[in-house]
């Protein structure tokens, strides 16, 4: 008979319930209300019965009560003026002896979220919150920030705030609890005047709080005092004595709490402390623990672990085998056991996880088996004594013929052979005997890649490389590019000594292909192929940093800050690990880069996470080219013998022979000083307007070196193209005809782009404004100052030499905007000790207009993130040339000045004069601060 | 903060729907159904997020717990709370249905009232609801064994019906007032989970046990209850107590209402029971089991003739209790056809899954120190020596009914003050597969 309150209809129903609910009988009026919010529950509108409702809201019988108060609560804010008729019965409640009734009479009106109400919910609340019933004083310590969300003001004058405070001394630890929950929630609307009030007193009492209270309560009261900074190393381990019993408490969500404070005081503690030692040991046990929960809380549980180990390995370096996967868990967790399993892998272990990774790649899972066999080939990078075993492993999985583990080897064989080159080569046999079955496209590009690598090695390597040419056109771009690469890349090996015709022709063919693509075909070639690294999918040190102040929180399951999916004020304060400040020690900042490496010694760079063959063998874009960016004919017209050695050494010998010193006269050059240092310097200036930078007209060649002839001018990025903006003068006392230009060999390719458009001859003391369109194709040589441009101008009368520089931003070009995996990848990729430190002071843009700025010149805001007040911006640039620069830049809007990290992994030589440029933009007032900045080819 | 709590049924019907801060609209219940129905294999179902609602959900009995939140709350809250609504839902309801959570709505509604305010989580314990709780359960009856919410390691479990009385343990704590008060029982469940692996050479690889002690209790008032355990108990590697067989685990913890003044020395746990169900003690033990692995398999493969291959399996169970429900799960190539097979006594079965890719053998009751053996004989076209390799590691799943893995005994177990003659006391033991795996 139960099943009748789920009744479908809702007419006959209405009317029916109206007569029960004004029926005399209490058991009647009971059920009915019991209908009524049956129906509510699956959705059915039944707020026409509001007045019925809301009359039997006067009664002794509490069950009654209780029901009503459910229904009112539901219904109250589609009916505030029916609403206020509840309120007397309300007030009158909060008078009630009962205190169940009271405190029943709080809560309710707390979430009827009507206007006219909280008026009347004032002097209640205020009673209500200074009850003797500690039941009532704890619902009302949450009535205050239920008002508060309503009505903020009003909780502030009337005083609330303050009589919150003094619940945190309250006798009952639920009243503590509340009250904690209460300020929380409440101060993180405020995020400036500390409600919290936290202090070592404070601090005390929440401490003592904490173990009288219900394991909700303590949940609040940790998560409390986590947002708190010890003063000093001592406080800090007092304080972690005192959390540390929680983590053998049976609910999962009081020991992540617990584990949340100690790994963020723990940073505080001087690392060769006996007591640190002895709290990383009791971290691992409860850890451990929570995987023998139901599969939803050991995926939490696993997301929170990866966290940890990327932070402090070791805690769990000892515990590898908990992570070994389970035949019945669920595919989600274990693929994040497989992750944790490959970050914990070291030479101790190898052989054990190797064992396991090897079952597991027999398993049904398609995906679960994948992922296995690629940890095969991560574990053969991160532990160079298991590469033998590891190869060894995955020619037994392609013995299986399983086509997708053969696929999978194939593309890990391809990356040990990156990081091993000339070890592996015996088995590339095998792995040709299964051309055939390849047909993904990451696995043929992978298997492309080691034909190609090791044509010298493979007999029939051309052959194989025609196999696949043949479905060329049905290619994926990825397969593509890479065949092109690799016929080229055979190609030029064999030239020298090859007198196979077709092949070389077929060569010729593709360079003809590729040529249609100039932007590609050289970037193609001209990649470089970065260093495979050891660890996937690292997280961002600061990014890692701030997740780890949210362990236990939804943050550390998206792996995500929270103010990327908390909208409104709630969450977007940054926490950041506390620095160590330890007593008569000098301060010393945590370095997130040192702390990540944990089991290996080097820091682990990353590559990209998906797709990271492409990511990583060309490492560029491959949209088409815009219409502006200057194409490559001139190489093309040095030969074949250009296609490998000859373009990927282009740079090298045009770039990296210097000196490496800095060029002396630098910054006493005053074009040089003044053109760059003035690039971003002009708030208002005039290129602003239009984009790019224009310096102003300088004078290069003085009248009296030039028998008469003035030249002034200024070079200017526009419409994606580079000009030469000229003004020549005639001070000469005679008509002056016949203009021609010429550049000498510089750093770039400078070139005209057409001849000097001086149609008219020029009158005696005429001005004449040209502009002359330049591109990039011209002979390279490597000049110093590097952006020093030696020009011949030729007149009737003479031949006249200057020269002068040109801003380096002349040359980034517009589709300089990095895809932000690519760039997170490189930018870790490069080795710290290539860092070079810079500081800037004096700044005053804030991040949104240096963003701007900067992108009218071509330099582009890749990623931004706020961290602690500090803005960080991630740009990229790219140079005509193909070169990229990447930026890492911290804007603090309070102090100005700011240390700068360079980061380069292109030779020494031609970062150094490469930074003076870069830093010489940077340092004339442009941006506040300059961090990482990166240059490789 | 906990935004809201649903309670779904399994086809998606609103069974229970309660909006704490009014920040969301109730259209996110159908986002939600929508959302986990459309999931795929891969896709970790615990946290999902649409727009700017999360949700975090758990199942028990056929139905889906959910809270959707707004902020950042940590996952580990919610999803000890909503395991803990259920199980307070059970006590409260006596079993956990669809139907009773239907019937029962009143109920629930009251306690997420007292158990949540504003999406801060008050409180989950008995004894502090029993003080708020007006509404009495609603039960349906006659209680039918059948009834699939009685799964469970509590009541009308099969192997359990000779121990205790069935469906003793699945009914309402708070007895309602018009019938006959209920028995005033005590149940202390003492459940294992082993989890093994023994390598293809037969060496045991990887040997772990998690157990827990659990109570359900139904007595109204009692002061104190007192457990004691083996004395020899000990816990961590170093320690060791007594003589004789160690009963050792390694890591071991406690419900915060446990007292262990008197553990250390005479193994006692102290605890004043609440009513319903809770986990007094869990535990964990790895590598170094007291005894051995239960079941021992030795499986060659070996190719037949043509497309065929045969699988000759020699199961050994050591021990001398009996084992229930035990099946054995063998992988086969990928496009096997058809199974052949032999097997040792009638009541036993094996079946081809062909999209488990596996073979399912079955063994309803296996008495100790008994021997079993099996010949499958698999049909895969174009059969190669490669492709057996595919038939990977052997699963079982089994339950041993009255066995803990790691000798953990239950010596006594009182209550003071003495209850009167009606109170009934049960200590039950099982310990079942987590994950039981050998490999070939």
């Amino acid at each position: 008979e139960t099943n009748k309150l789920y009744c479908t209809s809702v007419k006959c129903c209405i009317f029916e319930l109206k007569a029960e609910l004004n029926s005399d009988k209490k058991e009647k009026k009971k059920e009915a209300v019991k209908k009524v919010i049956a129906s509510m529950t699956v959705g059915k509108d039944v707020s026409a019965l509001f007045p019925d409702v809301v009359n039997c809201m006067q009664t002794d019988n509490l069950e009654l009560k209780k029901l009503v108060y459910l229904y009112l609560m539901n219904y109250a804010k589609s009916q505030p003026d029916m609403a206020i008729m509840a309120v007397n019965t309300f007030v009158k409640d909060c008078e009630d002896p009962n205190p169940l009734i009271r405190a029943l009479a709080v809560r309710t009106m707390g979430c009827i979220r009507v206007d006219k109400i909280t008026e009347y919910l004032c002097e209640p609340l205020r009673k209500c919150l200074k009850d003797e019933d500690p039941y009532v004083r704890k619902t009302a310590a949450v009535c205050v920030a239920k008002l508060h969300d309503i009505n903020a003001q009003l909780v502030e004058d009337q005083g609330f705030l303050d009589t919150l405070k003094d619940l945190i001394s309250d006798s009952n630890p639920m009243v503590v609890a509340n009250a904690v929950a209460a300020l929380s929630e409440i101060s993180e609307s405020h995020p400036n005047c500390n409600l919290l009030d936290l202090n070592p007193q404070s601090i005390n009492k929440l401490l003592t709080a904490l173990n009288e209270c219900t394991e909700w309560g303590q949940i609040f009261i940790l998560d409390c005092l986590a947002n708190y900074t010890p003063r000093d190393d001592r406080e800090s381990q007092s304080i972690c004595e005192r959390v540390t019993p929680r983590l053998s408490h049976a609910n999962s969500a009081v020991v992540l709490s617990a584990v949340k404070v100690l790994m963020k005081f723990m940073e505080m503690l001087p690392k060769d402390l006996d007591y640190y030692g002895t709290l990383l040991k009791k971290l691992a046990p409860p850890l451990v623990t929570l995987l023998s929960a139901e599969p939803e809380l050991q995926y939490v549980a696993l997301r929170n672990i990866n966290l940890i180990v990327q932070k402090r390995p070791e805690i769990l370096k000892h515990e590898m085998k908990v992570f070994f996967v389970k035949y019945n868990d669920p595919i989600y967790v274990k693929l994040e056991k497989l992750d944790i399993m490959i970050r914990l892998a070291s030479q101790a272990n190898i052989a054990q996880v190797l064992a396991e990774l090897k079952e597991y790649a027999t398993e049904v899972d398609v995906d679960f088996v994948r992922k296995a066999v690629r940890a095969i080939g991560r574990c053969a990078i991160k532990v160079e004594q298991s590469a033998e075993r590891c190869v060894s492993t995955l020619l037994d999985l392609i013995q299986t013929k399983v086509n997708y583990v053969v696929q999978e080897a194939i593309v890990v064989i391809k990356d040990i052979f990156r990081k091993y080159p000339n070890k592996y080569e015996s088995v590339i046999a095998t792995l040709c005997e299964n051309l055939d079955s390849l047909d993904e496209p990451e696995a043929r590009a992978a298997m492309i890649w080691i034909v190609g690598e090791y044509a010298e090695r493979i007999d029939n390597a051309d052959e194989l490389l025609e196999s696949f040419l043949e479905g060329f056109h049905d290619e994926s771009t990825q397969v593509t590019t890479q065949q092109n690469t690799q016929v080229l890349h055979k190609h030029t090996q064999n030239t020298p000594d090859s007198d196979n015709p077709d092949l070389r022709d077929r060569g010729y063919i593709y360079w003809r292909l590729l040529s249609t693509d100039p932007v590609a075909a050289k970037e193609v070639v001209l990649a470089e192929k970065p260093l495979i690294s050891e660890e996937t999918d690292l997280i961002e040190p600061t990014l890692l940093e701030e997740l780890i102040c949210h362990i236990g929180s939804l943050a550390s399951v998206y792996h995500k800050p929270p103010n990327a999916f908390v909208e409104g004020s709630r969450g977007v304060q940054h926490k950041r690990l506390p620095a160590r400040t330890a007593s008569g020690e000098s301060a010393e900042s945590p370095d997130a880069g040192q702390s990540v490496g944990g089991v290996s010694d080097a820091p682990p760079a990353v590559i990209p996470s998906q797709g990271d063959l492409l990511g990583d063998l060309l490492n560029l874009d491959l949209a088409p080219p815009s219409a502006s960016v200057p194409v490559v004919p001139a190489s093309m017209q040095m030969g074949v013998d250009l296609l490998g050695g000859g373009l990927d050494s282009l740079i090298a010998v045009g770039l990296a022979g210097g000196t490496g010193g800095m060029p002396a006269g630098l910054g006493g050059t005053p074009a040089m000083g003044g053109g760059l240092g003035d690039l971003f310097d002009l708030g208002g200036g005039v290129g602003m307007a239009t984009g790019s930078y224009v310096p102003p007209k300088a004078v290069w060649l003085p009248a009296m070196k030039a028998k008469g002839l003035e030249i002034s001018g200024t070079f200017a990025r526009r419409g994606g193209g580079i000009h030469m903006d000229l003004s020549l003068t005639n001070n000469a006392m005679s008509i002056m005809t016949d203009f021609a230009i010429q550049f000498n060999r510089n750093s770039f390719g400078l070139a005209p782009a057409g001849p000097l458009q001086v149609l008219t001859p020029l009158a005696q003391n005429q001005t004449i404004d040209v502009s002359l369109p330049l591109n990039t194709n011209g002979p390279i040589m490597k000049m110093e100052p590097l952006n020093n441009l030696q020009v011949a101008v030729k007149n009737n009368i003479d031949v006249f030499y200057f020269s002068c520089q040109y801003p380096i931003s002349l040359l980034f070009v517009e589709d300089g905007k990095m895809d932000r995996q690519v760039f997170l990848a490189t930018w870790k990729d490069i080795p710290s000790e290539n860092e070079t430190q810079y500081q800037i002071k004096d700044f005053h843009l804030n991040s949104d207009a240096a963003s701007t700025k900067l992108q009218g010149s071509n330099v582009f805001t890749v990623a931004k993130r706020t961290v602690d007040a500090q803005d960080l911006l991630y740009q990229s640039i790219k140079l005509t040339n193909g070169i990229w620069a990447l930026a890492e830049l911290r804007i603090q809007s309070i102090t100005p000045n700011y240390m700068t990290r360079l980061r380069t992994r292109a030779s020494l030589s031609l970062s150094a004069s490469l930074w003076v440029q870069f830093a010489m933009l940077y340092d004339c007032g442009f941006l506040e601060g300059l961090d990482h900045f990166v240059v490789f080819p | 903060m906990i935004s809201q709590v649903f309670i779904l049924s399994s086809q998606g019907d609103h069974l229970i729907y309660k909006d704490f801060r009014g920040e969301a609209g109730k259209d996110s219940i159908n986002m939600f159904y929508e959302m986990v129905t459309s999931l795929s294999g891969a896709q970790p179902p615990v946290v999902m997020r649409n727009k700017n609602l999360n949700f975090i959900h758990v199942r028990h009995s056929g139905l889906y717990w959910v809270v959707s939140t707004k902020d950042n709350p940590s996952p580990f809250t919610i999803i000890e709370f909503l395991n803990r609504l259920a199980a307070l839902t059970k006590d409260y309801c006596g079993s956990l249905s669809e139907k009773s959570v239907r019937m029962n709505f009143a109920l629930i509604y009251e306690l997420l009232d007292e158990m949540v305010d504003y999406g801060y989580i008050q409180t989950t314990s008995t004894d502090i609801l029993k003080n708020f709780i007006q509404t009495e359960a609603v039960t349906s009856k006659p209680f039918s064994l059948f009834d699939l919410s009685n799964v469970g390691l509590f009541g009308a479990e099969t192997q359990q019906s000779k121990v205790a009385p069935s469906a003793a343990a699945s009914r309402p704590i708070v007895a309602s007032h018009g019938e006959q008060g209920g028995k005033n029982e005590i149940f202390v469940d003492v459940v294992e989970r082993l989890s093994v692996v023994i390598g293809s050479n037969g060496v045991l690889m990887k040997a772990d046990v998690e157990g827990e002690i659990r109570v359900k209790c139904y007595l109204p008032t009692c002061s104190e209850m007192r457990i004691g355990l083996n004395e020899e108990f000990s816990i961590g590697k170093s320690q060791l107590r007594g003589y004789g067989a160690a009963v050792r685990v390694d890591e071991c913890s406690f419900h915060q209402a446990v007292k262990l003044d008197e553990f250390d020395t005479y193994r006692i746990l102290k605890v004043c029971p609440s009513q319903g169900e809770q986990t007094l003690m869990q535990y964990q033990l790895s590598d170094e089991l007291p005894c051995a692995p239960p079941f021992r398999l030795f499986p060659t493969v070996e190719k037949d003739y043509g497309s065929r291959y045969s699988n000759d399996m020699w199961l050994i169970f050591i021990g001398r209790i009996v084992a229930i429900n035990v099946s054995v799960t063998v992988p086969v190539p990928k496009g096997s056809l058809s199974l052949s097979q032999e097997l040792s006594s009638p009541e036993q079965s094996a079946e081809l899954q062909p999209r488990s890719k596996a073979v399912l053998w079955t063994i309803p009751r296996f008495p100790g120190g008994a021997q079993l053996s099996a010949v499958f004989k698999v049909e895969v076209p174009r059969l190669s020596s490669a492709s057996l390799l595919e038939v990977g590691p052997i699963s079982m799943s089994f339950e041993l009914p009255k066995y803990t893995c790691t000798g953990l005994q239950v010596r006594f177990l009182r209550l003071s003050p003495t209850q009167p003659g009606l109170s009934q006391r049960w200590v039950r033991y099982v310990t079942h597969s987590d994950s039981y795996t050998i490999r070939i």
